[in-house]
């Protein structure tokens, strides 16, 4: 894993969609950040990703699920 | 100097505008969607903020379906370039400016597609919306996929009912593709209400941010082709564009400065409000329009459409020469053929086109009185 990627994190794609991403979590007051996912884990090259606390693992899962934001991988905590 | 050429672009731009623009190159100049460093996530945000202002602006709910461009040339390009098939027809207003006309030109030379021009009547004080929907109706064939249509006409003040052509294209699965160079930041846009598939934009005409930009506020679920290939800032090994919008449209590095100089010129029109600037404007339009009109050697054509833009024609003066008078007095304007041929024909403006006067929510009244005098005194002398 990336060393910005320790705790837990959702791998995404294009910067906006994370960002979108990001936002979507804010509003539902659960902070994460904008992190570069490690190429090599991604297999199409670049992508960006979210990290966030572990504690708030599912609630991630649920909010992004809820904006209709695809999510490449879940990494970390109990998902992967 | 009395500048009234903001129909070619606004100035002076606001001091938000110009603030924001530099202090994005002196504290986040970093290149967006390309790293994960504070400079780039910062330019990151900026463009993210600006997509969220600009799907605000037109009513979009979805921030990632504004693409940016380089300008509204760029943007109309894509759309035409990436909707069309072979076989394709496609229907076109005469109001229409070059941006729309050579692009569609070039397809139809290439025998890629056809094409009709609808006409808008512009110049007919007694025209309706039905009239103009009468006129696309009998022009639709089966293999029409496509209208563009400018939503205000770059050369008179003429506009198109939007929101009716927009549900007749939805009617008949056109696609429907709407210039506002003239239009954004003037004129009340919802891209959901006026079912637009692609709305085209400039960022340094009415939406207040510096030249180097444009966009695209895409409909819900429309993909087009790319009009250009190249980095997209991720998914590095696909060999194709991304299939989601905005990265989709936007190979290449984007002009953070100017998105970021965009953003506070949408901001700036919000808190003046568009209705109160657009009328504002409309006033001192329909003000030198009465001094004009009482001028016997003077023609303003299309008087019965106010708004953004007035043209108008003195008989036996060319609109070149006229221009460069109130250039040497003082007075900025645009003269000719506005880069619109077709308009200049339907309108029926004499040969060497018009001038075009377009003020800004800035100008005065008193300053439209000293260009009206101005106009008068050298009109008088130059027909001598």
């Amino acid at each position: 894993m990336h060393k910005d990627l320790e705790g837990c994190a959702c791998i995404i794609g294009s910067m906006t969609e994370t960002l979108r991403a990001q936002r979507a979590l804010a509003r539902e007051a659960i902070l994460a950040d904008t992190v570069k996912a490690d190429s090599g884990k991604s297999r199409r090259g670049c992508a960006y990703a979210l990290s966030f606390s572990c504690t708030q693992q599912k609630n991630v899962q649920r909010i992004l699920e809820k904006n209709g934001i695809r999510v490449k991988a879940y990494m970390g905590g109990d998902v992967e | 100097m009395i500048y009234l050429d903001n129909a070619a672009t606004s100035y002076p731009k606001p001091r938000a505008v110009i603030e924001e623009t530099a202090r994005c190159m002196r504290e986040y100049g970093g290149n967006p969607g390309r790293g994960s460093h504070p400079l780039a996530l910062r330019a990151a945000e900026k463009i993210y903020e600006c997509r969220e202002e600009i799907a605000h602006l037109f009513a979009s709910p979805f921030p990632e379906n504004v693409s940016f461009a380089m300008n509204a040339t760029m943007a109309l390009n894509t759309v035409i370039k990436g909707v069309l098939k072979r076989g394709d027809h496609v229907l076109i207003s005469d109001m229409e400016h070059n941006a729309v006309l050579r692009p569609i030109y070039r397809l139809a030379r290439e025998k890629r597609i056809r094409y009709t021009v609808f006409p808008t009547f512009a110049r007919f004080p007694e025209r309706t919306d039905e009239d103009i929907l009468n006129a696309i109706r009998e022009r639709i064939r089966p293999s029409t996929r496509l209208l563009v249509a400018s939503h205000a006409s770059n050369i008179c003040s003429a506009t198109l009912p939007i929101e009716k052509i927009g549900a007749l294209c939805r009617e008949h699965g056109i696609f429907f593709c709407v210039d506002a160079a003239q239009s954004a930041g003037h004129l009340p846009i919802d891209v959901v209400r006026m079912q637009i598939d692609a709305l085209c934009f400039p960022s340094h005409k009415g939406l207040l941010g510096p030249q180097g930009a444009g966009g695209i506020v895409w409909g819900d679920g429309v993909i087009s082709q790319a009009l250009i290939e190249g980095g997209s800032g991720y998914d590095s090994f696909n060999p194709e564009m991304p299939n989601d919008p905005p990265e989709r449209y936007e190979a290449g590095t984007l002009p953070t400065p100017i998105i970021a100089g965009l953003c506070e010129g949408i901001r700036t029109l919000q808190t003046q409000g568009i209705a109160r600037m657009h009328e504002h404007v409309c006033s001192l339009n329909k003000r030198l329009s009465a001094h004009l009109c009482a001028l016997p050697f003077v023609t303003v054509h299309a008087k019965h459409h106010v708004g953004e833009v007035l043209l108008f024609s003195a008989t036996g003066v060319p609109s070149d020469t006229i221009g460069q008078k109130l250039s040497s007095l003082g007075f900025c304007v645009r003269t000719g053929y506005h880069c619109a041929p077709l308009a200049h024909t339907s309108l029926g403006t004499p040969e060497g086109g018009a001038v075009r006067v377009s003020p800004s929510f800035c100008t005065e009244e008193e300053e439209i009185d000293e260009f009206a005098n101005a106009l008068e005194d050298a009109l008088e002398k130059l027909k001598k």
